[in-house]
């Protein structure tokens, strides 16, 4: 995982092309800012990484990734990719070896509780009180999850990084998962 | 070089106008036969790495979901049913909304029609990336024949410039079915442009692992002088079929309508779960009324 | 002023001993021969008019074009060597759509006038057709009149760049032949609370005073760049021959009378 105050990325895969991918992307965030006198918004980060992906078509990074941080309303933005740049805004998503475990979790937890516009929200659920989730129930949603694909899932355990990016600025977090 | 991603897209586009990346281009594509003066597109596009062997293509294929004895799998998203059609008032075209990756429904909101311009559509099918990323550079290119030449591409040639773009890359193991679609001097126009570098031009077109369903309903439906109402109901039909038969398939419809004074949103991501309780009830009605 | 230019204002790549690049000054002193640009900046957006020299009755000034747009966004005025302007005018316009391409979000003015600028500035670098630049600094200089949009908020901006590669930006600023004259006019009158129809006067007006030519419609070229109201993005907009003669009678810089009996 890497950051700035305004964006995160989180990158599961190849250690070796997710290192490569960081420290690329952090040269042109770098030179963005020196040749446009301005920081890069998460949007524009977002299109960037998809170009970079894109670019190592014919021999991919070995990486799955989720960009997130605030868009030009100040909302908060998620964008996940394929490993070869195909991109998508989203509300939430998991990714890396346990996400076709983790994805219905949230299907079902994020979804129900989240202000997600009708076409997706109430899918599958009836009688579900749509109400915007707020910082603590999405950190106890997210440990739930890791916690579940630690029990689950061979690839994951130790602990889970979290990062939260808000208008005032980034907070982090180290929570702890099964050790086996 | 062979290894590294060309550097910063913005500092190469500063030293190339016109035509130079083009070159670029050809130079890592060795196993193909170009001619770069046949390059017509503006260089925009990053160099691209390849793995240093003397067939890249083939060197990619063992480690994709495509070869099934590979243990290492970079799985793209793929699948999908497009369709698109000319008739008296115009173009319609509609898609479902469904990425998966291997088994794995890896999206249920992806948006497969590209606004290119108001007045030019793209569809997405085979790989997402692969599509995204060049009707982005058609995108850029159709902006700039705009700028250059104060009037609108024509959808001939804007197919043309995707079709030669793919066909570059042809055995390079891109995956790009894609049906471009807008209104120029000539009126309607739909072109079919796939990775391959086929294009064709035709009244109907459907495209992508569910286009076999989708082809059923519009084939039994389709006539050029259908109302408005009627024809998006053709296209939601047999969109909503194919995402039944085909598992690669469904999601959600999204559905335009091109005209003279460009495309218009008619369906915007309508869930197609409840539209088969929709059908299913019309079924059982027209049942009810034909035994009667 | 030339006193001393003989031995080295042949080469580009040789400063005099009074430190000055001649041909770069040469180059600046071609714009003054050109036909005037004017730019004005207000918080509603950008005008930027240009007078035409319609130097024969059987030439058609519209095949003459001397306003660009760059991209929705951005504008650009020019004067001075209308060949020279269209190899810079294609490098903002393809730079501006390379950022598009990989941003997604529309490039910054100055970002823009940046990039022309490090163009101008390649001169004798080994010119080869590739890259764009020359043997010679480039005879024209550029308004780039335009809006930025972050966020919610917009920042309408004027940036003026030479041939030396230099750019600096300006409330309200005038090129070309006229341009002393304007400039003081300009100094003189703007206000920074003006509206863009008052800009539109001003700078009509400027445009009457400087011009040898009779002005009409047929002989300037206008356009603004402001955020269109259905859309709420910023928008260029190139005045029509008719919106022209609008604008000249709207603004009592000529008659309705005189605007009918020019043409």
């Amino acid at each position: 995982m890497s950051s700035t105050d305004k964006t995160v990325l989180a990158s599961a895969g190849f250690h070796g092309d997710v290192l490569t991918l960081v420290k690329r992307i952090g040269v042109r965030m770098q030179n963005y800012e020196y040749q446009h006198r301005k920081p890069m918004s998460t949007p524009a980060c977002a299109q960037m990484l998809a170009t970079m992906l894109y670019g190592k078509r014919f021999f991919p990074y070995y990486t799955y990734n989720i960009l997130a941080g605030l868009d030009a309303d100040g909302k908060g933005c998620v964008f996940s990719y394929d490993p070869v740049g195909s991109y998508e805004r989203e509300h939430y998503r998991a990714a890396g070896t346990a996400s076709a475990l983790l994805q219905p979790f949230l299907d079902n937890q994020a979804r129900a509780l989240a202000r997600i516009p009708d076409y997706i929200g109430r899918k599958n659920q009836q009688g579900v009180v749509f109400e915007p989730i707020s910082k603590e129930r999405a950190m106890t949603i997210i440990k739930d999850v890791f916690t579940s694909a630690a029990e689950r899932d061979i690839y994951t355990g130790d602990a889970v990084d979290i990062r939260i990016v808000t208008k005032d600025g980034l907070e982090e977090h180290r929570f702890p998962l099964r050790c086996d | 070089m062979a290894f590294e991603f060309g550097g910063m897209p913005q500092f190469e586009a500063a030293t190339c106008a016109h035509r130079s990346t083009s070159k670029a281009l050809v130079k890592h594509n060795a196993g193909a036969d170009v001619d770069e003066d046949e390059q017509q597109f503006t260089g925009p596009v990053p160099m691209f790495s390849l793995p240093r062997t003397d067939n890249p293509s083939e060197f990619l294929h063992q480690y994709s979901d495509a070869n099934p004895d590979s243990k290492v799998k970079i799985q793209f998203a793929h699948g999908t049913t497009t369709l698109g059609f000319k008739f008296q008032h115009g173009v319609i075209i509609a898609v479902d909304s469904r990425a998966s990756a291997g088994s794995y429904i890896a999206s249920q909101t992806v948006k497969k029609v590209i606004e290119i311009n108001p007045y030019l559509l793209g569809t997405m099918a085979g790989g997402a990336a692969d599509c995204s990323y060049w009707e982005r550079v058609l995108a850029k290119e159709c902006r700039l024949f705009e700028l250059r030449n104060g009037e609108r591409i024509s959808v001939a040639a804007a197919s043309k410039i995707l079709a030669n773009i793919v066909y570059h890359y042809r055995g390079m193991g891109l995956s790009m079915g894609t049906m471009i679609c807008g209104w120029d001097k000539k009126g309607p126009g739909l072109f079919y442009v796939d990775s391959d570098g086929t294009r064709l031009t035709n009244n109907l077109f459907s495209v992508g692992s569910g286009s076999t369903y989708a082809y059923g309903v519009l084939d039994a439906g389709y006539r050029w002088d259908l109302s408005v109402e009627e024809a998006h109901e053709l296209a939601r039909r047999a969109i909503y079929h194919a995402t039944f038969r085909d598992a690669y398939s469904g999601g959600h419809i999204n559905l335009y309508h091109m005209k003279e004074t460009g495309w218009e949103r008619i369906l915007n991501m309508q869930d197609v779960g409840p539209l088969h309780y929709e059908y299913e009830a019309m079924k059982e009605q027209s049942m009810a009324t034909t035994a009667d | 002023m030339f006193m001393t230019r003989s031995e080295y204002d042949r080469g580009v790549n040789t400063f005099s001993p009074e430190g000055r690049i001649f041909q770069v000054e040469y180059a600046n002193e071609a714009i003054k021969l050109g036909a005037t640009a004017i730019g004005i900046q207000t918080n509603e957006g950008v005008i930027i008019a240009v007078e035409k020299r319609v130097t024969s009755p059987l030439m058609e000034p519209e095949s003459v074009p001397k306003i660009f747009e760059i991209d929705a966004h951005l504008a650009c005025a020019m004067s001075g060597l209308n060949a020279d302007a269209r190899t810079l005018i294609e490098r903002a316009r393809v730079e501006a759509q390379n950022y598009w391409f990989t941003y997604n979000e529309p490039m910054s003015v100055e970002s823009v006038t940046q990039s022309v600028c490090n163009l101008a500035m390649q001169f004798g670098e080994g010119s080869d057709r590739e890259s764009g630049s020359m043997s010679r600094p480039f005879g024209v200089a550029l308004l780039f009149a335009g809006i930025d949009k972050e966020g919610s908020s917009i920042k309408p901006q004027l940036f003026h760049a030479d041939p030396s590669g230099t750019f600096v930006s300006y409330l309200a600023k005038a090129i070309g032949s006229g341009s002393e004259g304007a400039q003081t006019a300009l100094q003189d009158a703007y206000d920074k609370a003006m509206s863009l129809a008052d800009a539109e006067k001003l700078a009509l007006q400027t445009l009457k005073q400087v011009m040898e030519e009779q002005i009409t419609a047929k002989n300037i070229e206008v356009a603004t760049v402001k955020v269109n109201e259905e859309t709420n993005m910023p928008q260029f907009k190139k005045y029509t021959h008719e919106e022209r003669e609008e604008a000249l009678t709207r603004n009592g810089v000529t008659t309705a009378q005189a605007a009918t009996a020019s043409e």
